[in-house]
C-alpha cells in the first residue's frame, strides 16, 4: 500500500479548569500542541503542572470544573481514561506503580493491543521496536520478565515509561517529569530516546522543572506555567534563560531580571 | 401461507395462560446402584466396611474411628460449622457396584461419562498424564495408568482396591500419618472412607508426568470421603494433581448475549413479546441434578436448563394431524396458528415441541445512520476492518476481483458519508481487490455499530433497534459483500463470520425481517499447510435461509417464530443455576433467544460435605508434590485432612489452591523427621461473597538441618472471608531449622475480610525464622495507571489479581490455569468500581 503523509492532528485545550480535593489547581489553561512538535511545560513546584497532566489523561481525583480538551476536534474529556488511551493519548508518570506478578512483555502486549486490530497487529515488528527501543535506553532485556515497575531504581521506572512510550505509539504523549531523579547519564539516555521518538506522526509534551533534559530533547517550544495558567512561552532559549535566572522573575510578572 | 400468518395474527391475541407454580415442584430421581439409608450409625460403618468385603482390621480400624467421631467435640476454634447437621447425609452411595471400578472409558455408563467428558478427561489423560482417576460421589468409577509405568512398578489405584491387592503396604502406613484421632473430621472420614487415590512409587522410579484424580459430589446430601495414601519409595519422583470444575448458559440482553451469571439487577432483557424489560432480582443456587438440553433445529441455539424450568411452547401433540407409525406426526398448520403458546417444565418437552423466538420490536430511529451508512456498514460487516495505518485512522475493505460493481457502491457511500474518495487497490495475484480510506470518522463509525476485529465484530445497540426497513438495506450489502447466494432446490442465502454475536444478533435482524435464519457452527481446527506452517481456524458460524421457503418446518406467527426441537437430552450437573425475576406481568426472559419462565423450583437447602484425607509418605531422598484446584460449588462444606511425612533429605510440595465450596478448613502440613528434610507449602483462598475459606500450612521440623517455606496467598472480594492459620514448629533437638512464611491478602473492596493466625512454638535457639505478612488493597493509581495505556477498569483489575496469583497460576497445569483466569474473570464482573 503506497505511503500516505501522516495527517496532522491537533490537541487543543482551551480554559481548562481543574480542582483537587475542593482545592482549584488549574484556572484557566490554554495551549495548543501539534503532532510532528515537541513542547515543554515548565515551572516552579505548585505551579499545576502534573495537574495539568493528570487532568488530560483523566485521573478520577482531578476534577475538571471547566473548559475544553478536544483532540482533532473531538472532547476529550467525555471519554474514560482508557478510550483516551485508546484515541492516542499517552501519559508518562513521574512516579508510576508497581504491579506484582505482571511481568513487564505481558503488560507491553497487552497495552499495544489495545491500540491494535487482531489484522494489524504484528509480533514480529512490536519484538524488533522493542529490543531496539530497550538497547537505546540502555536497558537489559532481563526486564523484560520482571514485575512491572517492581523493584525498579528511579531511573529503571523512568525509562519503562519512555519504552511504553515507545512501544504504544500515541498521537500525543505528555511525559510528566521524566528527568526527576536521575542522574545525568540516565537523563542523556532518557533525553536522547524521546529525542529519537520525535516523528511527524505524535506530539510530545515534556514537562519538567529543569532545563537539563531540555538540552537532549530540544523543543520547538517552550512554555511556562504559574499558578495553574500558562504565563509565558517562548523557543528553547527561554528554558536557558529560566534556568539561569530561575523562575521568581515570571511568578511576580516582572521583566527578566539583567 | 398467508392465509395461515393471517390466522396465527388473529391466535395471538390471547393473553398467555397465568401459571400453576405447584407444578414445577417435582425433583428427579439419582440413580445408584448401591446406597445406604440417611444418617450415619455403627450399623452403616459396618454395612459399608461389609460392601467392600473388607479385612476384619479395616472394620475394627472403622469401628473405633466412629466412637472416636461421636464423642469427639466440633472444634471449638476457626469457621463456624454449626450449621452441618450429620444425620442429613447419605454416607455411601455408589453409581456402580462395590468393586466395579472401570479400567476402560468406554465401559462407563453414559451420564457419567457426559459429566467427566465435560471436565475434559479422556483428553486430558491423552495429553498430559500418566493415569487418571475419576470418583463420583463414593464410588471410584475409573482408574486407568499409563502401561510404561505400571512396568516400573508404580502403583495407582483406588484405596478400596488396594486394600484389597496391596494389603502389607496399605496396612503398614494407613492411618499411621493422619491418625483417626487427630480431629473429628479424620475420625468422621476414616469411619466412612470410600474410594480416593492409593499411588505407591518403587525406589528410585522417577514418574516424569502427573498422575491426576478427579472428584466430583453428584446427589445432593451425599458426602464424599475419598481417602488418599501416597507413599514414594527412596528416591522415588512423583507429582500427583487433583482436582474438580464445572460452566454458564447465554441470555438475549437486547444487543447481545450474555452469560447469565453476569447479569445484574436493573440490567434490561427481552421478554417473550419481544420486548425490553428490565432485571429486578438475581438468584443464585446451587445446583445438583440433571440439565436438560435443548437442541432446536438450529443447533447453535441450543440451551441448557434445569428440568423444572418453565419454558413457553406449542406441544407438538395438539397440533398434529395424525399419528404416524414412525417419526414424529405431521402437523397441521391451521392448527399451530391458533395454538396458545404454553409454559411446559423443560423436563417434559419431547422432540418435535415447538419452542417460542420471538422477534425484538424495540424500535429507535437514528437520522444519522441513512442509507449511505448501511450500505457502508453492510460492506464492512462482510469485509472491512479497521486499521491505524502511519498513525492515521483508517478502513479497509477487500473484496474479491469479481465484485467490481460492489465496489463502486461502497465508494459512492463512503464519498457520501465522509466526502472523501476512497483508493481502490486492485491486487491480481490475490484476486482481489483493496478499498481503503483515511477517515477518523468513518473509522469510528465502523467501530462504535460494528466493532473491530473479525471475531468481535459486533452490532451497536442503535443498529439492533433501527426501523428493519434500514436494516434490510444493512443486510442486503452484508450478504451481498459476502458473497453467497446460492442454488440448492431453492435460493439459499448465507452470510459467513468467525464472531458468534454477530452471528446471533443476524438471526435476530432476520427475524426482524420475519425469516428465521438457522446457525450452524463449524469447531476450529488447525490446518498444516504444504510449507510446513500451522493455520488455527477459528470457530466459523453460518447463518443461512432458504427465500422462499419456509426451512425446517419453523412457523411463523404473529411477531414470533415456533421452532421445532430437534433433540433434547440430560446431563447430570453439580453447580450453580442462575435465574432472575424480570419486571412486568409478563415475566419471561429469552435463553439464546428462546423464552423461558423464571425459575419457581424448589431450592434445596441441604449442603454437601467432602471430608477427605490424605496421607503422603515421602521416604529418604523422595521428592513429592501435590496439588490441589478445588473448585467446589458453593453449597459443600470441605473439611480436609492433608498431612506428608518427609524422611532425610526428602522433598514435599503441597500446592493447594481453594476457589470453591461454602466452608474450607484445610491446613497441608508437613512432618520433616529426617535430616534435612524439605517442605515447600503454597496455598492459595479465593473467597467471594458466602464463602469461608480457612487455610493454611504447617511445619513440623523434629529432625535437624530441616527447613521449609510456606507461602499463602489470599483474595477476599463481595464480602467473602479467608483466614491464615499456620502452625510452625521446630521441636527439641531439632537444629540448625530455617523456615520462612510469607502471607498475603488482597481486600479489593471494603466488605470483605482477611485474618492472619500465625502460630510458633520453637524449642531451639538457633532457628532461623522469618515471617512476612502484608495486606493489600487495588489502589485507585494502580487501576488509573493501567486504564492509562488502554485497558478497560475490569481488564485492569483482572491483570492485578492474575500477577498476585502469578506464582500459584505458573504452578498449574495450563488448562487449571485457564480455568483459574476465567473464575477470575467472572467474579470480578461489577465486583469493584
Amino acid at each position: 500500500m503506497a505511503a500516505t503523509p501522516p495527517v496532522e492532528h491537533t490537541l487543543l485545550i482551551q480554559g481548562l479548569h481543574a480542582e483537587v480535593g475542593g482545592k482549584e489547581i488549574l484556572k484557566g489553561v490554554d495551549l495548543e500542541l501539534h503532532t510532528g512538535e515537541l513542547t515543554a511545560m515548565m515551572g516552579p513546584n505548585g505551579s499545576g503542572k502534573s495537574t495539568l497532566a493528570y487532568a488530560l489523561m483523566g485521573h478520577p481525583k482531578y476534577k475538571v470544573t471547566s473548559g475544553t480538551v478536544k483532540l482533532d476536534g473531538k472532547d476529550l474529556l467525555a471519554l474514560t481514561v482508557d478510550q483516551r488511551a485508546r484515541a492516542g493519548l499517552f501519559l508518562g508518570f513521574q512516579y508510576p506503580q508497581e504491579v506484582s506478578g505482571l511481568s513487564l512483555s505481558k503488560f507491553l502486549w497487552t497495552s499495544y493491543m489495545q491500540r491494535h486490530t487482531a489484522e494489524n497487529a504484528n509480533v514480529e515488528k512490536f519484538g524488533k521496536d522493542l529490543n531496539s527501543n530497550l538497547a537505546l535506553l540502555g536497558m537489559d532485556e532481563s526486564f523484560l520478565k520482571r514485575s512491572l515497575n517492581e523493584g525498579f531504581s528511579g531511573g529503571e521506572k523512568k525509562r519503562t515509561e519512555v519504552l511504553q512510550m515507545a512501544t504504544l505509539d500515541p498521537v500525543f504523549a505528555i511525559l510528566d517529569e521524566p528527568d526527576s531523579g536521575l542522574d545525568i547519564d540516565a537523563v542523556k539516555a532518557v533525553g536522547d530516546t524521546v529525542a529519537q521518538l520525535q516523528n511527524p506522526g505524535v506530539g510530545i509534551l515534556v514537562i519538567t522543572h529543569y532545563q537539563r533534559i531540555l538540552k537532549f530533547v530540544k523543543p520547538h517550544r517552550v512554555y511556562v506555567m504559574v499558578d495553574g495558567a500558562v504565563a509565558l512561552s517562548g523557543g528553547r532559549e527561554l528554558a536557558e534563560e529560566l534556568e539561569a535566572k530561575g523562575y521568581d522573575w515570571v511568578k511576580v510578572g516582572l521583566a527578566p531580571p539583567a | 401461507m398467508e392465509s395461515l400468518e393471517e390466522a396465527a395474527v388473529m391466535a395471538q391475541t390471547a393473553e398467555f395462560q397465568p401459571l400453576d407454580y405447584t407444578r414445577y415442584d417435582f425433583k428427579d430421581p439419582e440413580t445408584y446402584k448401591v446406597r445406604t439409608a440417611r444418617g450415619l450409625s455403627r450399623e452403616i460403618v459396618e454395612q459399608i466396611s461389609a460392601l467392600k468385603e473388607e479385612p476384619a482390621w479395616m472394620l475394627d480400624y472403622r469401628l473405633r474411628a466412629y466412637e472416636h467421631f461421636v464423642e469427639r467435640p466440633m472444634p471449638d476454634w476457626g469457621p463456624d460449622l454449626d450449621c452441618i447437621d450429620f444425620d442429613a447425609y447419605t454416607y455411601y452411595a455408589n453409581p456402580l457396584a462395590e468393586g466395579e471400578t472401570k479400567r476402560r472409558w468406554e465401559d462407563l455408563p453414559a451420564d457419567i461419562r457426559n459429566t467427566f467428558d465435560k471436565l475434559g478427561i479422556p483428553k486430558a489423560e491423552r495429553e498430559f498424564f500418566g493415569g487418571v482417576g475419576a470418583q463420583y460421589d463414593s464410588g471410584t468409577v475409573y482408574h486407568r495408568i499409563r502401561d510404561d509405568l505400571k512396568a516400573k512398578g508404580v502403583v495407582f489405584t483406588d484405596t478400596d482396591t488396594a486394600v484389597r491387592e496391596y494389603p502389607d503396604i496399605v496396612r503398614k502406613y494407613f492411618g499411621k500419618i493422619v491418625p483417626y484421632n487427630d480431629n473429628k473430621f479424620s475420625a468422621l472420614n476414616s469411619a466412612v472412607w470410600s474410594g480416593g487415590s492409593f499411588v505407591y512409587v518403587p525406589p528410585g522410579v522417577d514418574v516424569g508426568i502427573p498422575l491426576q484424580a478427579y472428584f466430583r459430589i453428584n446427589a445432593k446430601a451425599v458426602g464424599q470421603f475419598e481417602r488418599t495414601l501416597i507413599i514414594a519409595d527412596k528416591g522415588a519422583k512423583i507429582h500427583y494433581i487433583e482436582g474438580c470444575l464445572p460452566k454458564g448458559e447465554e441470555v438475549l440482553v437486547g444487543d447481545e448475549l450474555t452469560p447469565i451469571e453476569s447479569i445484574e439487577t436493573g440490567r434490561a432483557v427481552l421478554n417473550s413479546d419481544g420486548e425490553a424489560t428490565t432485571v429486578e432480582k438475581t438468584m443464585v443456587r446451587p445446583y445438583d441434578g440433571d440439565m436438560v438440553h435443548i437442541t432446536p433445529v438450529s443447533k447453535s441455539n441450543a440451551f441448557q436448563l434445569t428440568p423444572e424450568h418453565p419454558v413457553l411452547c406449542v406441544r407438538r401433540e395438539k397440533v398434529a394431524v395424525s399419528r404416524r407409525a414412525k417419526g414424529l406426526p405431521d402437523v397441521d398448520p391451521s392448527k399451530l396458528a391458533a395454538a396458545t403458546p404454553e409454559f411446559v417444565p423443560a423436563g417434559e418437552l419431547k422432540p418435535g415441541d415447538f419452542v417460542h423466538y420471538p422477534v425484538n420490536r424495540t424500535e429507535n430511529d437514528d437520522p444519522e445512520l441513512g442509507t449511505a451508512a448501511m450500505n457502508v456498514l453492510g460492506y464492512y460487516l462482510a469485509e472491512g476492518c479497521t486499521q491505524m495505518i502511519n498513525g492515521c485512522e483508517a478502513v479497509t475493505f477487500t473484496f474479491h476481483i469479481d465484485e467490481r460493481e460492489f465496489v463502486d457502491r461502497l465508494v459512492e457511500g463512503i464519498r457520501e458519508l465522509t466526502g472523501k474518495t476512497a483508493w481502490t487497490n486492485p491486487q491480481p495475484k490475490k484476486h482481489a481487490i483493496v478499498v481503503g480510506v483515511y477517515s477518523r470518522a468513518l473509522f469510528d463509525l465502523c467501530e462504535t455499530h460494528c466493532g473491530r476485529l473479525a471475531g468481535s465484530k459486533r452490532l451497536s445497540q442503535t443498529m439492533m433497534e433501527l426501523p428493519p426497513a434500514k436494516q434490510q438495506l444493512l443486510l442486503k450489502a452484508y450478504y451481498e459483500g459476502d458473497g453467497h447466494v446460492y442454488r440448492r432446490g431453492g435460493t439459499v442465502h448465507r452470510v459467513m463470520t468467525i464472531s458468534r454475536q454477530l452471528a446471533f444478533q443476524v438471526q435476530e435482524l432476520q427475524a426482524r425481517q420475519g425469516v428465521f435464519a438457522t446457525i450452524l457452527e463449524r469447531a476450529p481446527f488447525k490446518e498444516t499447510m504444504k510449507d510446513g506452517r500451522e493455520i488455527s481456524h477459528h470457530t466459523l458460524y453460518t447463518i443461512y435461509h432458504q427465500v422462499g421457503k419456509r426451512a425446517h418446518a419453523v412457523h411463523r406467527v404473529k411477531g414470533s417464530f415456533l421452532v421445532p426441537i430437534r433433540k433434547i437430552h440430560r446431563t447430570p450437573y453439580r453447580g450453580n443455576v442462575y435465574n432472575f425475576h424480570v419486571a412486568g406481568k409478563n415475566n419471561t426472559y429469552l435463553v439464546k433467544g428462546f423464552s423461558v419462565h423464571n425459575c419457581t423450583a424448589p431450592i434445596y437447602s441441604t449442603d454437601s460435605l467432602h471430608t477427605a484425607v490424605v496421607e503422603v509418605m515421602a521416604e529418604p531422598y523422595a521428592k513429592v508434590r501435590y496439588t490441589t484446584v478445588q473448585n467446589w460449588s458453593k453449597n459443600v462444606y470441605n473439611l480436609v485432612t492433608k498431612r506428608a511425612v518427609a524422611m532425610e533429605s526428602a522433598l514435599v510440595e503441597w500446592v493447594d489452591g481453594n476457589m470453591g465450596s461454602k466452608i474450607t478448613m484445610k491446613y497441608p502440613s508437613v512432618y520433616l523427621k529426617g535430616r534435612g528434610a524439605r517442605a515447600d507449602i503454597l496455598s492459595v483462598a479465593f473467597a467471594s461473597a458466602g464463602q469461608v475459606i480457612d487455610s493454611g500450612a504447617k511445619c513440623v521440623h523434629s529432625a535437624p538441618d530441616t527447613s521449609s517455606k510456606i507461602v499463602s496467598k489470599s483474595i477476599a472480594i463481595r464480602g467473602g472471608r479467608t483466614s491464615y492459620r499456620g502452625l510452625l514448629h521446630v521441636a527439641k533437638g531439632a537444629t540448625g531449622v530455617k523456615a520462612a512464611v510469607r502471607c498475603d491478602a488482597l481486600l479489593p473492596d471494603e466488605d470483605s475480610r482477611s485474618d492472619t493466625y500465625p502460630y510458633n512454638e520453637i524449642h531451639e535457639e538457633d532457628a532461623t525464622i522469618t515471617h512476612e505478612a502484608v495486606v493489600g488493597k487495588i489502589g485507585e493509581e494502580q487501576i488509573f495507571y493501567l486504564m492509562s495505556r488502554g485497558l478497560s477498569e475490569s481488564d485492569a483489575i483482572h491483570l492485578i489479581l492474575m500477577g498476585f496469583l502469578a506464582e500459584f497460576a505458573k504452578e498449574l497445569p495450563m488448562d487449571y490455569a485457564l480455568e483459574l483466569n476465567r473464575l477470575i474473570q467472572l467474579e470480578m464482573t461489577g465486583a469493584v468500581g
